[in-house]
């Protein structure tokens, strides 16, 4: 039983155009991040100064964040505009527990989460039931919890969070030997996950190679995690928002990588009727993907009015999510996540959102005013696009 | 005649204002291969995807093993052993091979890994099935969306025979593929009928591929049964009659 004309093909190896196309993806947005640290470490002393990188990776938390569980959202094909204002009014919410309620803190986080992953949910539900186009339902959405938010705030517009324990989520720094054993315990997690796949591998007989399977990988996130430990150890050790930031980043990629509901998301990204076919429940995935998305929108929320110290109606990006919004979907674009579903690397979310952040912290360290400073991001949105989706037809011709 | 082990009685099966299939039945047999055959539009996809639990028929019967089934969905269907072979593929262009092959039938580790996917275990799968079909050259860690349209064809097919069916349904399987690779679909399909699989086929290629490997034709003609034939009993003439509405006295031979 044949089935193909019998010419003894030999394995097509894999183009490296087709690979930048896959797995390598994030390779170009990590060479442009580099070349911008570059850039800015010539025209300001200040740059690379521990401090100053503190400062950086701190500010890029909370988009990293909210792009992070946006990606799960594209990568479905659909879009959630509504997650700026979702983690406004988490971030309320949780404000007006701890201030009004006296709730415990983490009891109060909680219960912010629980609600974005909520908002994300009913969306999804709406408009996999109605079948309307999601970037409809979230923009009004959106401004539905822009409202809400406005009315669950009091009289003066604000609670204040100082001294209240929530300032603590992003104030505390982790040092000396907690913070090898997290840098440490880390590396361990991600070398027994790639240990496992390289004896699975071997167990069914399948070529293995230890060095690209295991050795590369693991020695790659090491010196960058052990890297950035040292360099921050120098000043005040690992600031809680960058630990909250990569634990998610980790856990989320190996969700959207590892495990079936990961395949699935960018099955239903391609190609959602071959999904429903194959037998997939589309409109739970999609839910999942929109709780996803907006339980960590929340989350972001919430670590940004600890990190300023308070929330009043510009939290969340303020009306229609303003510049959140928008730096958050730019964060996952440029990070080369895909607007029409089914492409793109979690690691993006943390690409994207520390170019955003370089950008912003590296213009600002040169005296550039503000309006620069958009014009510049929004350049740099689109070259990144452009270069992407020149790879990708490299890629797949035609494609 | 051993009994059919799916069969629809009276389907119809409307899309708005356009009747694709009226009262059409069918029966499928282990060990036999039967033909679909009619013109374009003539309903024979909708036909497949009745049976295949992608369209609910808005009446008549879907008999499985002689019991009336309420299909709910593709997987109901397939959980009883009906593989499928779209005429669109039905593949995820931004999967490799293996994740095509496996899409929807993961085998997976425990929940407390997330439901970790088994890649070595399904890629051992994979390369055994893909072997057997004699498919070694396809590369299994590849998108799909990069391949040819035979290659695309060839995994579609070979997802449709991974977990050992009792029937397999191939809505055009050949069309994209050369001479000789056709050819050997028609191997393929005689061999799945000799280890007692029931298989259905359409193709448009009825003077070589439909009279060479199929065992009974039936033909569709604007939504009905319009004839039914033993293969080896008729000229492709004959069918063709039937399928374009020719002679009415032919279309009741056979
Ligand atoms: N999802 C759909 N929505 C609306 N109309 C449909 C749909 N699917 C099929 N039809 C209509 O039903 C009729 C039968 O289509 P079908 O695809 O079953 O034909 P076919 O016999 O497979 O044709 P072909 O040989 O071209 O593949 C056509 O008139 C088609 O336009
Ligand atoms: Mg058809």
């Amino acid at each position: 039983m044949a089935l193909t004309d019998t010419t003894p093909a030999p394995l097509p190896r894999r183009s490296l155009s087709e690979r930048l196309g896959n797995e390598l993806r994030f390779v170009p947005v990590a060479v442009g991040l580099v070349a911008l640290i570059a850039f800015f470490a010539t025209q300001s002393d200040v740059f690379l100064t521990s401090r100053n990188l503190n400062n950086l990776l701190v500010q890029s938390t909370v988009t990293g964040i909210i792009a992070l569980g946006l990606v799960f959202v594209l990568l479905t094909g659909e879009i959630d505009l509504s997650v700026a204002a979702t983690s406004g009014i988490a971030a309320v919410l949780m404000a007006k527990l701890v201030v009004d309620v006296g709730l415990p803190i983490p009891l109060a986080i909680a219960a912010g989460v629980a609600c974005g992953g909520l908002i994300g949910a009913a969306s999804a539900r709406w408009i996999t039931l109605i079948g309307v186009p999601s970037f409809v339902v979230t923009l009004g959405v959106g401004l539905v919890l822009n409202g809400i938010q406005l009315l669950l705030l009091p009289s003066t517009g604000r609670y204040n969070l100082l001294n209240s324990g929530v300032e603590k989520l992003a104030s505390t720094n982790v040092t000396g030997a907690p913070a090898w054993a997290l840098v440490l315990g880390a590396i361990a997690l991600f070398a027994l996950l790639r240990l496992s796949t390289h004896r699975s591998r071997i167990a069914a007989g399948l070529p293995a190679s230890a060095t690209t399977g295991i050795v590369l990988p693991v020695a790659i996130v090491g010196a960058l995690l052990v890297g950035m430990l040292l360099f921050l150890q120098t000043l005040r050790g690992l600031p809680m928002p960058v630990i909250l930031f990569l634990g998610l980043l980790g856990a989320m990629s190996y969700i959207a990588s590892e495990t079936r509901f990961g395949t699935y998301l960018y099955a239903i990204g391609n190609n959602a009727e071959a999904a429903r076919r194959a037998g997939i429940k589309v409109d739970r995935i999609k839910i999942a993907a929109f709780a996803i998305a907006g339980a960590l929108a929340a989350f972001g929320g919430i670590l940004s009015a600890s990190r300023i110290l308070g929330v009043s109606v510009s939290s969340g990006g303020g009306v229609g999510g303003g510049a959140l919004l928008l730096e958050a979907i730019a964060a996952a674009v440029i990070g080369g996540v895909s607007l029409f579903g089914g492409r793109g690397m979690v690691v993006g979310a943390l690409f994207g959102a520390l170019i955003i952040a370089t950008v912003s912290n590296g213009l600002n360290l040169m005296g550039v005013a503000n309006e620069a400073r958009l014009i510049v991001t929004g350049l740099l949105l689109v070259i990144a696009v452009s270069i992407d989706r020149a790879i990708e037809k490299l890629a797949v011709p035609g494609g | 005649m051993t009994q059919p082990i799916l069969s629809l009685r009276g389907i119809s099966k409307h899309f708005g204002g356009v009747r694709a299939l009226t009262d059409v039945s069918l029966d499928l047999v282990p060990g036999q291969v039967t033909a679909l055959v009619g013109d374009n539009g003539a309903g024979k996809s909708t036909l497949v995807k009745v049976m295949s639990g992608v369209h609910r028929p808005d009446t008549g019967q879907y008999l499985f093993e002689g019991r009336e089934m309420h299909v709910t969905g593709p997987a109901a269907v397939a959980q009883m052993g009906v593989q499928t072979v779209y005429q669109d593929l039905a593949l995820c262009d931004n999967l490799d091979a293996v994740q095509n092959l496996f899409l929807g039938r993961e085998m997976t580790g425990p929940w407390w890994t997330g439901f970790r996917v088994s890649r070595a275990a399904a890629e051992r799968r994979a390369r055994e099935v893909l072997k057997r079909l004699r498919l070694e050259s396809i590369s299994l860690s590849r998108n799909v969306g990069a391949m040819s349209g035979g290659q695309r064809q060839n995994i579609a097919i070979a997802r449709s025979i991974l977990w050992e069916p009792k029937v397999v349904l191939l809505d055009e399987p050949t069309a994209a593929l050369s001479h000789s690779a056709a050819a050997q679909v028609g191997d393929l399909v005689r061999e799945l009928a000799a280890h007692g699989l029931a298989v259905l086929v359409i193709s448009h290629d009825i003077h070589h591929f439909v009279l060479d490997n199929t065992d009974r034709i039936e033909v569709l003609r604007l939504g009905r049964n319009a004839a039914s034939f033993a293969s080896g009993t008729v000229t492709g003439e004959q069918v063709v009659n039937a399928m374009v509405g020719g002679n009415e006295s032919i279309n009741r031979a056979g």
